[in-house]
C-alpha cells in the first residue's frame, strides 16, 4: 500500500548518538523487522517514522510525501499510520469498542460506518464478543489484539509495531506471531516491526534489519542473514555460534594452538575467525577433519549438548542424544564441520561482540 | 536413637506448653482488664455518691483556688486597696447582693434563702478573708457563664498597657459603688446598651477580664476544669466551700482521678487481648511475636489519643449534659452568625477547590508535559509553596490588598485615577479570603496531579496522536479522562484543607467580619462551658464533612484509579508548544510573580519598615530594628526553641512509628497490620481544630491522662495530624526495594538487625530523611492546633507570630515570618543535600 523511504537519518539525544546515517527503502506490502539488542536504536527509528521523534539529520518519506526533514515536519496525527505499542496503550477509561472506534471518531466518520468497520476489524482479531468490555476485564493477549484492531481500523497506509509481543507469555506470543502475519498477508499492508527476539523476526519478516549501536549491520531475508552473516556480530546475534581462531593459508586454515587443519578454498589470508554453528559440527569417525576432547556433556532429552576442547579453544556441538551414553568426559572425538564462515580476525569487531553480551 | 528420643521429649513438651501459656496469659490479662474496668466504674460511683459531679476534678478545684488567690492578690487586691474603706465595703456588699441574685436565679430558690446561705458561708470565714472570698466567688460564678465578653473587647483590653488596665479596673470598681462615674470609652461602648443588674454583671466581667488579661494568659485550663467541676449553683458553691475549707481528702482525689485511669487502662487491656485472641485464633498459631506488641502499641496510642477524643467529641455534642439532646445543634444552627460561618466555609472551600484545580491542572500539564522554558524551576517553585505556612500568605496579601493602604490598591488607584480613599479591591471579604486560600492550597492539587501525570504511561497519549488526534484533542479525550480520579482526589484535598484552615480566615476574615467554622470554633472555645459545647457542635460538622470526603477520596475514587502499566519507556511525552511557548512561559512567570514573588517580597520589605503605612525608603522608615529585636528578644527565642524541640520530637517519634509501620505493611502479611494504617490515615484527614478540641476535652485528667497545657499534648496533636506524611514516604520507598535484597543479605549470613542496618537502612535512608522533614516542617510552624493547645510555657514561634500580628506589630511579625520562611528553605536545602538530590520538597 505504501513505501517508506529513509534518507540519511541520524538521531542524537544530547551528546548520545543513537542512530547513524540510516538510509533504506521499505517496499510496499513488505513486512520489515528492525532487530537488535536493547538500546540499539531500533525503537528510535520506529518513533521517527511515527513522528514522535524528530531526526537530527536526514529525511523520511512515506510514499512520496516528505514527512520529516530539515524544514518539514508532519505531526503524527497527520501521517495516517497505525501503531501498536509495547505496553498496548489501551485506554482504560473506554471499552473495547470505543478504543477501536477512536481513530474513526477523530475523523468524524458517520456512526454507521464506524460500527461496520469496527465490527469487521474486531472480527479479524477475534474480539467480536468482547466489544462492551473494559480493558481491565481483558487478558494481556486480548488487550494486545484491541491495540492491533485500533491500529488497523482506519486502514492506515503503514502499520508500526513496537515490540508488541514482549509482554505476553511464550505460548500466546507464538500464536499472536502467526496471527499478525496472517492479518498482514490478508490486508497487504506495509509493516515495520521492532523486536529484540530473533525467533520472532525470523518467523515473520520479509526483510530483517539487524541494528547495533545505531548502525545497520546487515539487511536481508531471514535466510540471507542467518546463513550469510556480514560480520561476527550478525553471526553471533542470530542463533548459536562459536568462533574458532586460526590462520588462513592456501587451501586450508590452521586452527590456533593445534596442528590441525581444515580445508578452505577462499581467498582470505592470515588471522581469521571461523564462525561455526553447533548444528553444523558432526561427530564422525570416517571423514573427521578435526579431533578434540570432550570437556563436558549435558543430556537435554532430544539432543546431547557437548563442549569439545580444540587446543586452547572450546566449541559447542549439538549431537544426537544417543551419543551421551557412548561418550565420556576426556574421550577424544573426531569432528566433521559441515559449514562455516570465515571472517578476518582484525580485532575491531571484538568490541561489538562484547556489547551484545 | 534412644538418647535422642529422650532429648526430644522435653522439647516436645515445651512446644506443647507454649500455646497453653500464651492462651492462659491472654485470658488472665483479659480478666484483669475486665476487673479493672469494673473496679474503676465502682470507684467512680462511690465518688459520685459522695455528692460531687463525676466530671469534676479536685485537682482543678485546688489549683483553681490557688490561681484565684494569686489573681486576687496580684490584680484585684491592689485595686480594692486603692479604694477607701467605705467604697470597699460598698463593693463587697454590692458583689454579695449580685451573687445572691445570681444564685437565686441559677438554683431557683428564693433570693432571701440564697442570701442567707451566702451569708452563713461567708460568716464562717474570718472577716479579713471576706472581701477575697466574695471576689473569688464572683470570679467562679461569672467566669463560667456570666455575660459574654466578646473576643473583640478582649482584644481591645489586651492592647492596653498595664497602667491603663489598672486605671480601668479602678474606674470599674468605682463604677460599682457610684453609677454616675464615666467609664473609659472601651468599657462604656460595651456596656452602654445594658441596664441594671446586667450592666453590673458586665462591669464585673470586664473587671475580671481585665484582671485576667493583665496576666497575659487566661487560665483556660483552670477555667475549663472549674466549668465542669461546678456545673450548677450547688456544686459550684460546694466545691468552692470544700476548696476553701480544705476538706477535700487526698484519698478522694486519688479515687476520682484514678478511677478514670483504671477504667482506661482496663479497657485498653481488654481490647488488646480480645484483638490478639481474634487475630491469633484466625492465624492458628499461638505464638507471641514482637510484631504484635508493636502493632498493639501503635493501635493503643491511636485509640487513646485519636479515636477517644473524636468519639468523645461527638458524644459530647449530642449529650452535652449527660442526656441526649439536639439543643446544642438547634441553638448553633439557628444563630445567624453560625449560618453565615457555615455558608462562608462551604463557599470558600468550594471556590478554592474549583479555582485551585483549574489552576493546578494546566500548570501541572505545562510543567510536566510540554517544552515550557524553565519548567524545572517552576516545578520546584510551585511545590515549595506547599511548605510555606498559610498565615504568612495571608499576612502578605493583607499588606497588598488592604482597602486603604494596600500596595496594589494604591497602585491601582494611581493608574486609574480613582479619587476614593479606599478600594478598588478589599481583602477583608469572602472574595479576598478565597483568593488567599487558593494561592496557598492549589499546590496540594498541583502535587497530586503532577504525580499522576508522571506515572501515566506516555504511550497512551502517543496512541491517541497516531490515531489522528491533535495534542489538544488528546488532552481532552485521553489525558484528562485518565487523570479524573487524581483530579478529584486533588480537588477534595484542597476542599478539606481550605475548609479546615484557621490561619487564613483568622487573619483575613476576622477583621472583615467574615467568619468561618474554624474561627467560630475557636471563638466559642474562649467563652466558657456553653462555648465549649457550641465549639463541639461546630467541630462535629467539620469532622463529619472531612470523614465523608476522606472516605470518598480514599475508597471510592482510589478504586477508580486506572492502573496504567508502563512499558520500558517512561520518558514523558513532551508536547511542543511551538508558537505558544514564549507567551505561555510569560503567563506562568507572571503567575509565579503574582502568587509567590510579590507576597514574599512584601513580607520582606514590611519587616524593614517602622511604619507599615509609609514607603520603605521614606526617610526614617527603614530599620533593621525588627530583625535585631526578634533575634535578641528572649521570648521569641524561647518560642523558636519550643518549636524546634516540638517539631524535632514529633518528627523523630513519628519516623520511628513510620519505619515500624512500613516494615509491617511491606514485609509482613501479619493480620491486623492495616488497622493502625487506617487509624493513621483517619488522623491525618481530621481537621486540625477538631483534633485539638478533642484532645482538650479528653486529656485534662477526666480520662486519667492529664497532659493538658504541657508540651506532650502538642506533640501528640502534631503526631496525629502529620504522621501519615512521613509514613507514606517510607512505605513507598520500602515497596521499591525488592525483598530479595534482604533475603540475599540474610542468606549471606547477616542477622536481621545487620541486614536492616547494612542493606535496607542505607537504601531507604533518603526517604527516612525526607519523611522526617515532612513531619518536622508542618509541626514546626503549626498554628491552628497550637492556638487551642498552647500554654504560657509552650508557646511556639507560629503562635507568637500570630500574636504579634494581631496585637503588637506587623513589621515584627513579618520579620518572624520571613525568618520561618528562611528556615523552611534552608531545611529543604539540607534535605536535598542529605539525600543527594533525590528528595526536596
Amino acid at each position: 500500500m505504501s513505501t517508506v523511504t529513509i534518507q540519511g537519518v541520524s538521531k542524537a539525544f544530547g551528546t548520545n548518538t543513537v542512530l547513524r546515517e540510516f538510509s533504506e527503502v521499505f517496499k510496499d506490502g513488505e513486512f520489515v523487522t528492525l532487530l537488535g539488542p536493547s538500546g540499539c536504536g531500533k525503537t528510535t527509528m520506529l518513533r521517527i517514522i511515527a513522528g514522535f521523534e524528530r531526526p537530527t539529520a536526514g529525511e523520511v518519506y512515506i510514499d512520496d510525501q516528505l514527512v520529516s526533514g530539515a524544514k518539514t515536519f508532519v505531526q503524527p496525527e497527520k501521517r495516517n499510520i497505525g501503531m501498536v505499542f509495547q505496553s498496548y496503550a489501551v485506554w482504560p477509561h473506554m471499552n473495547v469498542f470505543d478504543n477501536v472506534a477512536y481513530p474513526l471518531t477523530i475523523k468524524k466518520t458517520p456512526k454507521a460506518t464506524i460500527k461496520e468497520k469496527v465490527d469487521r476489524v474486531l472480527e479479524i482479531v477475534h474480539l467480536s464478543q468482547y466489544a462492551e468490555r473494559f480493558p481491565n476485564q481483558l487478558s494481556g493477549g486480548q488487550q494486545q489484539r484491541v491495540a492491533l484492531a485500533r491500529a488497523l481500523v482506519a486502514e492506515p497506509r503503514l502499520l508500526l509495531l513496537d515490540e508488541p509481543l514482549s509482554n505476553l507469555d511464550a505460548k500466546l506470543r507464538e500464536s499472536m506471531r502467526f496471527e499478525i502475519k496472517e492479518i498482514q498477508r490478508a490486508l497487504g499492508i506495509t509493516v515495520v516491526y521492532v523486536t529484540h527476539d530473533q525467533t520472532e523476526a525470523m518467523a515473520m519478516s520479509d526483510r530483517i534489519f539487524l541494528i547495533n549501536r545505531g548502525i545497520v549491520q546487515q539487511s536481508g531475508t531471514p535466510d540471507e542473514i542467518y546463513n550469510h552473516p556480514a560480520n561476527q556480530f550478525v553471526a553471533d546475534f542470530l542463533g548459536k555460534v562459536d568462533f574458532i581462531k586460526g590462520t588462513a593459508e592456501q587451501g586450508s586454515i590452521l586452527i590456533k594452538g593445534t596442528q590441525q587443519r581444515i580445508a578452505y578454498d577462499g581467498d582470505k589470508r592470515g588471522a581469521v575467525e571461523l564462525a561455526v554453528r553447533p548444528e553444523n559440527i558432526l561427530f564422525s569417525t570416517e571423514n573427521a577433519e578435526l579431533s578434540g576432547t570432550i570437556e563436558s556433556q549435558y543430556y537435554l532429552g532430544d539432543v546431547n549438548d557437548c563442549r569439545v576442547k580444540l587446543g586452547e579453544q572450546t566449541v559447542r556441538v549439538i549431537a544426537d542424544p544417543y551419543t551421551y551414553r557412548q561418550l565420556h568426559i576426556g574421550d577424544t572425538v573426531g569432528m566433521h564441520i559441515r559449514d562455516f564462515i570465515v571472517f578476518d580476525d582484525d580485532g575491531t569487531l571484538e568490541e561489538q561482540l562484547q556489547i551484545k553480551t | 536413637m534412644k538418647i535422642s528420643a529422650q532429648a526430644q521429649r522435653p522439647q516436645a513438651a515445651q512446644r506443647d506448653l507454649g500455646p497453653l501459656f500464651v492462651k492462659t496469659g491472654l485470658v488472665i490479662l483479659l480478666v484483669l482488664g475486665i476487673a479493672m474496668v469494673i473496679a474503676g466504674v465502682l470507684g467512680g460511683r462511690t465518688f459520685q455518691a459522695s455528692g460531687f459531679d463525676t466530671e469534676s476534678g479536685f485537682s482543678y478545684i485546688h489549683s483553681m483556688t490557688g490561681a484565684l488567690q494569686t489573681r486576687y492578690q496580684r490584680d484585684i487586691a491592689p485595686a480594692l486597696e486603692s479604694l477607701d474603706e467605705e467604697s470597699r465595703a460598698a463593693v463587697t456588699q454590692k458583689l454579695g447582693e449580685m451573687l445572691a441574685v445570681y444564685w437565686a436565679q441559677t438554683r431557683e430558690t428564693e433570693e432571701a434563702d440564697a442570701r442567707a446561705e451566702l451569708e452563713a458561708f461567708l460568716g464562717a470565714l474570718p472577716e479579713k478573708d471576706r472581701d477575697q472570698a466574695v471576689c473569688e466567688l464572683f470570679d467562679v460564678a461569672f467566669a463560667v457563664d456570666g455575660p459574654r465578653v466578646s473576643s473583640a473587647i478582649k482584644k481591645e483590653l489586651a492592647a492596653l498597657d498595664a497602667q491603663a488596665r489598672a486605671s480601668l479596673r479602678q474606674t470599674l470598681l468605682l463604677a460599682l459603688t457610684d453609677e454616675t462615674v464615666t467609664l473609659p470609652e472601651t468599657a462604656q461602648g460595651a456596656v452602654e446598651e445594658l441596664e441594671g443588674a446586667e450592666r453590673e454583671q458586665m462591669l464585673l466581667q470586664l473587671f475580671l477580664v481585665s484582671a485576667q488579661e493583665s496576666n497575659e494568659t487566661l487560665p483556660t485550663d483552670l477555667a475549663n476544669g472549674m466549668k465542669k467541676a461546678i456545673r450548677n449553683g450547688n456544686a459550684r458553691v460546694d466545691a468552692y466551700k470544700s476548696a476553701v475549707a480544705g476538706e477535700v481528702g487526698f484519698i478522694e482525689q486519688f479515687v476520682i482521678s484514678n478511677s478514670r485511669t483504671v477504667i482506661l487502662l482496663g479497657a485498653l487491656l481488654m481490647l488488646d487481648m480480645l484483638l490478639m485472641m481474634v487475630l491469633l485464633g484466625t492465624e492458628h498459631s499461638w505464638r507471641i511475636d514482637v510484631k504484635w506488641i508493636v502493632i498493639l502499641a501503635i493501635i493503643d496510642f491511636m485509640l487513646v489519643f485519636q479515636l477517644l477524643p473524636l468519639v468523645y467529641l461527638v458524644v459530647k455534642a449530642f449529650f452535652p449534659e449527660g442526656s441526649f439532646t439536639l439543643e446544642t445543634f438547634r441553638r448553633l444552627y439557628t444563630y445567624a452568625m453560625n449560618w453565615s460561618a457555615l455558608k462562608n466555609t462551604i463557599i470558600a472551600a468550594t471556590a478554592t477547590m474549583v479555582l485551585g484545580t483549574l489552576l493546578a491542572f494546566p500548570l501541572a500539564w505545562l510543567v510536566g508535559r510540554t517544552n515550557l522554558y524553565g519548567k524545572k524551576f517552576f516545578r520546584s517553585l510551585f511545590v515549595l509553596t506547599y511548605m510555606v505556612p498559610p498565615y504568612v500568605g495571608a499576612m502578605a496579601w493583607l499588606r497588598l490588598l488592604n482597602p486603604n493602604v494596600g500596595t496594589i490598591n494604591t497602585v491601582l488607584r494611581a493608574i486609574f485615577g480613582l479619587t476614593e480613599s479606599t478600594g478598588p479591591l478589599n481583602i477583608y471579604s469572602l472574595g479576598g479570603m478565597i483568593w488567599v486560600l487558593t494561592t496557598f492550597y492549589y499546590p496540594y492539587a498541583f502535587i497530586t496531579i503532577s504525580r499522576a501525570m508522571e506515572k501515566m504511561d506516555p504511550s497512551l497519549e502517543e496512541a491517541s496522536r497516531i490515531s489522528g488526534a491533535s495534542p489538544i484533542k488528546t488532552v481532552m479525550t485521553v489525558t484528562l479522562p485518565m487523570m479524573t480520579p487524581s483530579l478529584i482526589a486533588g480537588a477534595l484535598l484542597v476542599f478539606v484543607c481550605a475548609a479546615s484552615c484557621y490561619g487564613i480566615p483568622s487573619i483575613i476574615g476576622a477583621p472583615g467580619k467574615v467568619h468561618t467554622v474554624t474561627t467560630r470554633i475557636i471563638e466559642y472555645y474562649g467563652l466558657g462551658t456553653q462555648g465549649l459545647n457550641d465549639a463541639t457542635g461546630l467541630a462535629v460538622f467539620l469532622m463529619v464533612m472531612a470523614i465523608i470526603i476522606l472516605y470518598v477520596s480514599d475508597f471510592v475514587v482510589a478504586k477508580r484509579q486506572y492502573i496504567t502499566v508502563s512499558g520500558k519507556s517512561t520518558r514523558p511525552n513532551i508536547v511542543d508548544l511551538r508558537a505558544w511557548r514564549v507567551p505561555l512561559t510569560c503567563l506562568v512567570s507572571l503567575f509565579a510573580v503574582i502568587v509567590i514573588l510579590i507576597p514574599f517580597a512584601t513580607i520582606l520589605t514590611t519587616s524593614f519598615k517602622v511604619d507599615v503605612g509609609k514607603k520603605l525608603f521614606e526617610p526614617g522608615n527603614f530599620t533593621f530594628g525588627q530583625w535585631t529585636l526578634i533575634f535578641s528578644r528572649s521570648e521569641t527565642l524561647e518560642c523558636l526553641k519550643n518549636s524546634l524541640i516540638f517539631g524535632g520530637v514529633t518528627a523523630t517519634v513519628g519516623i520511628v512509628i513510620a519505619c515500624a509501620m512500613s516494615y509491617l505493611l511491606q514485609r509482613t502479611n501479619i493480620r491486623g497490620r492495616k488497622i493502625p494504617d487506617f487509624l493513621i490515615t483517619l488522623g491525618s484527614g481530621t481537621p486540625s481544630v477538631v483534633i485539638a478540641l478533642g484532645l482538650i476535652m479528653t486529656m485534662k485528667g477526666n480520662f486519667g491522662i492529664n497532659i493538658y497545657n504541657t508540651a506532650y499534648i502538642m506533640i501528640v496533636a502534631y503526631l496525629i495530624k502529620y504522621l501519615m506524611m512521613g509514613m507514606r514516604t517510607v512505605v513507598s520507598a520500602m515497596s521499591q526495594i525488592h525483598v530479595s535484597l534482604e533475603e540475599c543479605s540474610q542468606i549471606s549470613g547477616a542477622s536481621w538487625t545487620r541486614t536492616m542496618l547494612k542493606v535496607t537502612g542505607p537504601l531507604i535512608f533518603p526517604s527516612i530523611a525526607a519523611g522526617w522533614f515532612l513531619i518536622f516542617i508542618p509541626s514546626f510552624y503549626e498554628l491552628s492546633m497550637t492556638t487551642l493547645l498552647y500554654s504560657n510555657s509552650t508557646k511556639t514561634i507560629g503562635f507568637q507570630l500570630y500574636e504579634y500580628w494581631t496585637y503588637t506589630s506587623q513589621p515584627q511579625s513579618c520579620a518572624m515570618a520571613f525568618g520561618i520562611l528562611m528556615i523552611v528553605v534552608l531545611l529543604n536545602f539540607v534535605l536535598n543535600r542529605l539525600t543527594k538530590g533525590e528528595f526536596s520538597i
